[in-house]
């Protein structure tokens, strides 16, 4: 398996918003594997590789706070994108004052969590028909022959990975959960001088692992049993038994 | 793992309806005999304080419907079952000359009526019952029904009618061969996704049942899962695909939260702007006591919420239920409504013990010197209440209710907002009631305790040796407020009145001049010994107070009210006892 890193992140609020109870939010219990591979990816991603979360750690006390807060409530319909389209020209504004809406939410308060990935490398084609401009590299070929070619060096992500997270530098500002809460991040190299996690050990229900876009035109969400053991959440590996959707 | 818990607790609860059914109360019921005409009309509702309510049936489910036309198996409403225009929508199309389409709409109904029945499976349709109810609605005969008394209530209320066959005990929807067809299409289910409640493959449900008995929401009831804006939707996925929830799950939180939300239900209890259920993973004896702990005592059983607390606070030590070392999963739910929807307010898990000495940690807190009229324990409603403006139930801050369960029951700090609310309340008004000092107390000593600070907890009666500016400040005040109205002046305005505000923010302003009122008032009283006796009391107050502060801060502010509340109940009990000393 490749290095793991582990990245400190804290902030005052976070939501991972239940998919069942999303509209009028509540969070889960605790940061969810796509919420950790999405900070990671924010520091360093590639169409040539793929973070894995394994660990996800609580390190502060599960508190709560309920907000109202205005949220917008319609979308740009297609069907006005493909009139303008063809028009040429055409109004695609929305108008926050008018399409608002109030929606109440259950948020975390005071978290902070060591998160622990991997990544590895994949077939830049994944992307191809997403980012056709991304991926020069022919589709379809083998493991070693992608690992040979210069730009997709497992070295150098690392570095890549390394050298930012050390900075503090990202590509946009990671966040817990929801964009509004932005959180702060630091690469932890020594885990030894670091606290312990809190100590609960419960049953967290099917929590959402993350979607799988095998299927661009359907994205399926997966979801796995979680379970908080002694402030720690083992995340399965993404093929496995345990993860289903 | 809200609708986790639910789903486990209608496992939990074998007397629920099973999928496919639901309990409903029924006003009337249509007595047909086999050749499909009326025997009799029967009025199932019995007088309920100032209400009817019809008796509960075991039926099949409602099926969800908004606007459009969707008929229930063998009941419904007046305009399904007969075809009747209900009197109130009558007029009103009438007025915006849409009549023929209401009778359009009418006629759609009946018609979904029948051909919900006539798509029974077969079995069904050989059934006698099910037969007589086919020619009833072929006959289409509403002189038979005029003979009978109860026929003008079932014309113009529009409520909810089935049928029976003559000579049954059970209904025609609770006939045998019914009940095995709609358990039967209840159950086969298409898998098609995996449920997020229950990780098993299952058909995703696409509306779930509504959830009736939130107060404020709609009647007909109102949903947690919905997805009813586009801005709700992920990734073009339609209705409850957003969130795929097995049917079987979807059926089952639904009506375990009916259930605990429902009219009769011991566990459910109103808090605030939030309608709170609770339920435990095995039977618990908190189960019941909760409401009585929590909510204002009923009037005819005044004593209820005091038993309810004194047995939580007895239990372990007369060894009657183990209430303390309980580790059963004890679960508390708080729900608001939100625009059709229904938001989750707070949402707590903990055990039976910890949830107990959580609530009596609570009590503890509270508890302040109060005159015998007051009853000792105080309902959260009171709490809230009292930091409302004019102290009624629509004023209460929103979203303070849920803060507070939360307190309460995590054991955390109360919200800062109901303290302020209290001393804002106290000032407006010119006077500390028991509740705001309770609530006060409650806050400070909580504060206090949590941050683990060196703060001088506050007593339940006059401490003598708190020497807090504000707390001492409060006195002196009670005590010069006592002066004045022995002096017996003719007055409009009180000290109080006029000086309670300042006194209590910006001591420095006011009562400089008020220890020179103090001379005159004093001057004025008839009794020598009272009056050495008071300036004894004030000079030991003073004694702590080196000046007099420019301002107090907030938590002072609260130290004045409760030095002024504990002085002035301490100055009016001892008056009295001298008098039955005399």
């Amino acid at each position: 398996m490749a290095k793991s890193y582990c990245l400190e992140v804290s902030g005052d609020f976070a939501c991972f918003t239940r998919p069942e109870m999303k509209v009028e939010r509540v969070s889960y219990d605790v940061m969810t594997p796509s919420a950790a591979r999405a900070v990671f990816e924010s520091i360093v991603w590639k169409p040539a590789i793929r973070w894995r979360v394994t660990k996800i750690e609580v390190l502060k006390p599960i508190k709560w706070i309920s907000v109202r807060r205005n949220e917008v409530k319609a979308v740009v319909t297609t069907r006005n994108v493909q009139a303008a389209m063809r028009a040429g020209s055409g109004n695609l504004g929305l108008y926050v004052e008018n399409e608002r809406q109030q929606r109440a939410g259950l948020f975390l308060r005071d978290v902070a969590y060591r998160i622990h990935a991997y990544f590895e490398l994949r077939d830049p084609g994944f992307h191809k028909p997403h980012f056709p401009h991304l991926s020069n590299v022919p589709i379809n070929r083998g493991e070693d022959d992608l690992l040979a070619l210069p730009e997709n060096n497992t070295v150098k992500f690392m570095n890549m990975f390394e050298r930012r997270a050390f900075h503090g530098q990202c590509v946009n500002q990671p966040y817990l959960g929801c964009r509004e809460f932005a959180c702060a991040f630091r690469l932890v190299e020594d885990l030894k001088n670091e606290p312990r996690p809190i100590d609960v050990t419960k049953e967290l229900g099917w929590m959402l692992y993350d979607l799988d876009h095998s299927n661009s035109s359907d994205p399926k969400p997966r979801f796995f049993p979680a379970r908080l053991d002694n402030g720690v959440v083992h995340v399965p590996a993404w093929e496995s038994e345990e993860v289903r959707g | 793992m809200i609708l986790q818990s639910l789903y486990d607790y209608y496992q939990r609860k074998t007397d629920l309806p099973r999928e496919g059914f639901e309990w409903k109360e029924i006003p009337f019921v249509i007595e047909v005999n086999t050749s499909g005409s009326v025997v009799q009309i029967e009025d199932t509702r019995k007088q309920e304080g100032n209400k009817k309510r019809g008796k509960p049936y075991y039926i099949p489910q409602r099926v969800k419907k908004t606007r459009n036309v969707v008929a229930n198996l063998l009941w419904g409403n007046a305009e399904y079952v007969l075809g009747l225009p209900n009197s109130k929508k009558l007029s009103e199309t009438k007025s915006k000359a849409k009549e023929t389409e209401y009778r359009k709409n009418l006629k759609d109904k009946r018609e979904a009526f029948i051909r919900k029945i006539k798509s029974l499976p077969p079995p069904c349709q050989a059934d006698e019952g099910v037969r007589a109810v086919v020619r009833f609605c072929e006959h289409n005969d509403y002189t038979a029904l005029e003979r009978f008394t109860e026929w003008k209530e079932v014309q113009t209320s529009n409520q909810n009618i089935t049928f029976r066959l003559q000579g049954d005990i059970e209904l025609i929807c609770q006939r045998q061969a019914v009940t095995d067809a709609v358990s039967k299409s209840a159950t086969t289910a298409t898998p098609d996704g995996v449920c997020l409640i229950t990780g098993d493959t299952d058909e995703i449900e696409r509306l779930h049942a509504p959830i009736k008995g939130v107060m404020g929401a709609p009647k007909a009831g109102a949903d947690i899962i919905s997805f009813n804006r586009p801005a709700f939707k992920s990734w073009g996925k339609k209705q409850g695909r957003n969130a795929p929830v097995g049917k079987r799950s979807a059926f089952s939180y639904t009506t375990a939260l009916n259930y605990l939300l429902g009219k009769d239900s011991r566990q459910h209890l109103q808090v605030g702007d939030a309608s709170t259920v609770f339920w435990a993973d095995k039977p618990s004896p908190l189960e019941d006591q909760l409401p009585d702990i929590f909510e204002d005592d009923p009037v005819d059983d005044p004593d209820r919420g005091a038993l309810a607390i004194r047995a939580l606070y007895k239990a372990p030590h007369q060894g009657i239920a183990p209430i303390n070392d309980d580790q059963t999963r004890f679960f508390v739910l708080g729900l608001v409504p939100n625009a059709a929807r229904i938001a989750i307010r707070f949402w707590h898990v903990g055990t039976v013990a910890e949830l107990a000495k959580s609530i009596q940690q609570h009590f503890d807190d509270l508890e302040i010197v109060r005159s015998r009229r007051e009853k000792p324990h105080l309902s959260v409603l009171r709490l809230l209440r009292a930091v409302a403006v004019q102290g009624q139930r629509k004023n209460i801050p929103p979203n303070l209710s849920g803060e507070v369960m939360r307190s309460i029951m995590g054991r955390l700090p109360y919200p800062d907002t109901l303290m302020q609310g209290a001393i804002r309340r106290v000032r407006a008004e010119r006077e500390v009631t028991y509740p705001r000092a309770a609530i006060i107390k409650a806050c400070l000593n909580r504060r206090a305790s949590i941050a683990q600070t060196s703060e001088k907890e506050i007593t339940v009666s006059l401490d003598h040796s708190n020497m807090n500016p504000g707390y001492r400040l409060g006195r002196l005040f009670a005590v010069l407020e006592k002066i004045q109205e022995e002096a017996g002046l003719d007055i409009t305005a009180t000290l109080r009145e006029r000086f309670y505000g300042a006194a209590s923010s910006t001591p420095v302003t006011v009562l400089s001049n008020l220890m020179k009122l103090k001379n005159h008032h004093l001057a004025k009283l008839e009794n020598r010994g009272r009056r050495v006796n008071l300036e004894r009391l004030i000079s030991e107050i003073m004694d702590g107070v080196d000046d007099f502060p420019s301002h107090l801060n907030l938590a002072d502010q609260g130290r004045f009210n409760i030095g002024y509340y504990h002085q002035r109940h301490a100055l009016f009990t001892k008056s009295t006892e001298t008098k039955q000393g005399d």
